[in-house]
């Protein structure tokens, strides 16, 4: 898939989301006018109007480039960090793998906090997440895990009085 | 008298003085690590300063903002990776010094110049402040609101090439910034009855998933490409000339660095242009009017003078539109508005007559923080150096892992972690689809004193349509707004022919 390819689905998710949240969710959510003031649900309105017509008319300008035979700015640079520049941009493909690789792990965490208590989950979650990122050096792995893990478990416990929860 | 007097009192407590000398000592490490800025620095210690007075908390995190500044040069001077987009133009002139083993001078002239520019920002800002801030009072709700609608306009176009996708990021803020309890009726608004809603979505995992989560697992997806891997800092040479700034280095730039701050002033006072853009004008303008222009590139002290000197006058500067009108220039500023916010604070000409002696408090701490910085870097510089070395396999775990208990510090919520989470992955995609996560999150801070106003503007008006056209100043700030939309339209319609 093309950047303006993508940039296109992305455009058209946020015209349906838009068309979502105006036609049903904003009307369900929202309070009843009161009667006085302005409507609870006119900045929402006014927030996802905005959204739908930027939207449209992004969708509107690549169509007519398109016909026109023009090249829009994302064509002129797809993928700018595949191009070796050092630019500060960080538009790029995605990776939903790479992204499931952190997040899955994460979720895990936070279920296992509840579930295995904060010093197990937390534990593993270090341990999990120093390998995916690529380290290999087991006793530097374990030393930074039980560290990390036993500094924060100090600093929220009897620092700032939080309680832990599944501790 | 009174006020001011105990105020800058307050900032010479211990206590306050500790914070922001480990504010800076910290910003300034956090800093040096490339991937790592200010503002994510201080989405990730917000949940910190939940247990700190406020004084302590805002000083401690203006602290970190000054430090990261001056920190973002270290990487940039060291390894020719600018941490942050400021510090870009410092790589131009500190690397080649680094090559010729001046790496240490370079450096030394990154933090004279970096204080100075902070220095006399901060002294503008004190001394202009207050005063505008009583101008300011005599606005109202519409002018308010009209202010605000500019703002968002302005700060649309942050961290993003394209005016429409800042919008619908800006948009999005305010839609997501409006979820819990509506103002006017007390009432849930688009919580879809989830109750953890109810209270509004909190700032803190907001910000750390947008800034510093979604951040880590970008550079995590970049280190499979090689970029970001760890690079080894130079050597310093032992020569005397090619480790100090002699007074007649630094002297001889005086020029520079007061046009340098200048710029960084002028930048930073006006919302949406923020510090890079006052870096490279900078640079731009002492490479023009120099003796020696080609030996611009080549590692000439100069050109890290105006570059470090303009970045860090904006730190001071940006507060200006805060402190006066309540408005957060740039993410920075965003996030210290937020932790002014936590403290039960609405930044703007009010801040001077209901907190006086805390803003001038605050003051003080920027004074000292400017001080602080300089003593810190002075003698710390070869330990900060170090930071720049940590490796990637163990930072951005131990990052991660800060992220996820940083979000449920702020009020012991699971459901705050899993907000974080989403708000990471959302981060993630507007990266990666250029859609401005800076004016996301300035729409989200600013939705609740923007709705506010219009609703005071409807009902102490009774509906009259044209109670806007009876304020003109109200009518010149709408005006405004309409004429940066649509003079950025038709740019960008003549850009593309």
């Amino acid at each position: 898939m093309t950047r303006i390819q993508r940039d296109t689905l992305a455009y058209a998710l946020i015209v349906l989301a838009s068309v979502v949240l105006l036609a049903w969710a904003i009307p369900k959510y929202t309070p009843p006018y009161p009667g006085y003031g302005a409507s609870p649900a006119l900045v929402p309105n006014v927030a996802v109007a905005v959204m739908l017509v930027m939207a449209v008319l992004a969708i509107v300008r690549t169509e007519v480039a398109r016909r026109r035979g023009t090249r829009l700015d994302a064509e002129k640079s797809e993928f700018p960090e595949e191009g070796g520049g050092t630019g500060f941009t960080q538009v790029g493909r995605l990776d939903i793998l790479h992204l499931l690789k952190y997040m899955v792990p994460a979720a895990l965490f936070v279920v296992g906090i509840h579930t295995v208590g904060y010093i197990a989950s937390a534990l593993g979650f270090m341990l999990l997440l120093q390998y995916l990122v690529g380290a290999r050096s087991h006793i530097r792995i374990l030393a930074i895990s039980v560290i990390a893990v036993a500094l924060m478990y100090a600093v929220m416990r009897y620092g700032f009085g939080v309680p832990i929860p599944g501790l | 008298m009174e006020m001011i007097l105990a105020g800058l009192m307050d900032s010479l407590s211990p206590m306050s003085l500790m914070f922001v000398f480990v504010g800076v000592a910290t910003g300034v490490a956090i800093g040096a690590i490339p991937g790592i800025n200010g503002p994510m620095a201080i989405a990730l210690f917000i949940p910190l300063t939940y247990y700190m007075s406020p004084l302590a908390a805002i000083g401690f995190l203006v602290g970190l903002n000054k430090g990261a500044f001056f920190g973002g040069a270290i990487s940039a001077v060291l390894l020719r990776t600018p941490g942050t987009p400021e510090a870009a133009a410092t790589t131009w002139d500190g690397y080649p010094l680094t090559e010729q083993g001046k790496g240490e001078k370079a450096l030394r002239m990154a933090l004279y110049s970096s204080v100075s520019g902070d220095f006399i920002s901060t002294t503008v800002l004190v001394l202009i402040a207050a005063p505008l801030a009583t101008v300011a009072l005599y606005m109202g709700p519409p002018e308010m609101f009209a202010l605000i609608s500019l703002a968002l306009t302005v700060i649309a176009g942050i961290g993003t090439k394209s005016i429409s996708r800042g919008l619908v990021a800006a948009a999005a803020g305010l839609l997501v910034g409006m979820i819990g309890t509506e103002p006017v009726t007390a009432l849930p608004r688009l919580t879809f009855d989830i109750y953890q809603l109810e209270s509004g979505l909190s700032l803190i995992p907001v910000a750390i998933g947008l800034l510093a989560f979604s951040e880590i697992l970008i550079q995590l997806e970049r280190l499979r490409f090689g970029a970001g891997a760890d690079e080894a800092a130079r050597n310093f040479s032992d020569r005397p000339e090619d480790r100090f700034v002699s007074l007649k280095e630094f002297f001889a730039n005086t020029k520079t660095l007061l046009r340098a701050s200048a710029i960084g002033i002028g930048v930073g006072a006006m919302p949406g242009l923020g510090a890079p853009v006052a870096s490279f004008l900078s640079y731009d303008q002492a490479l023009k009017r120099s003796d020696k222009p080609e030996e611009f590139g080549k590692g000439r002290l100069e050109g890290i003078a105006s570059s470090e000197a303009a970045n860090s006058a904006v730190v001071g500067a940006s507060l200006i539109p805060l402190f006066v009108l309540g408005i957060p220039g740039n993410l920075a500023v965003a996030m210290l508005m937020g932790a002014f916010m936590i403290h039960g604070m609405m930044p703007g000409p009010l801040l001077f007559e209901e907190n006086s002696q805390l803003m001038y408090g605050v003051f003080g701490s920027l004074v000292i923080a400017s001080f602080f910085l300089l003593i810190i870097g002075r003698f710390g510089l070869k330990l900060f150096c170090k930071a720049v070395q940590i490796p990637s396999v163990v930072l951005y775990p131990l990052v991660i892992f800060t992220c996820i208990m940083g979000a449920y510090l702020g009020q012991s919520s699971m459901f705050d972690v899993m907000v974080m989470l989403v708000f990471g992955v959302i981060g993630y995609f507007m990266r990666k689809f250029d859609f401005s996560y800076v004016a996301f999150l300035i729409g989200f801070i600013l939705v609740p004193e923007w709705e506010r106003a219009l609703q005071q503007v409807v009902i102490t008006s009774q509906y009259d349509t044209f109670m806007f056209f009876r304020r003109p100043v109200a009518v010149l700030l709408m005006a405004l707004t309409v004429f940066v939309i649509t003079r950025t339209f038709l740019v960008g319609i003549r850009k593309k022919g």
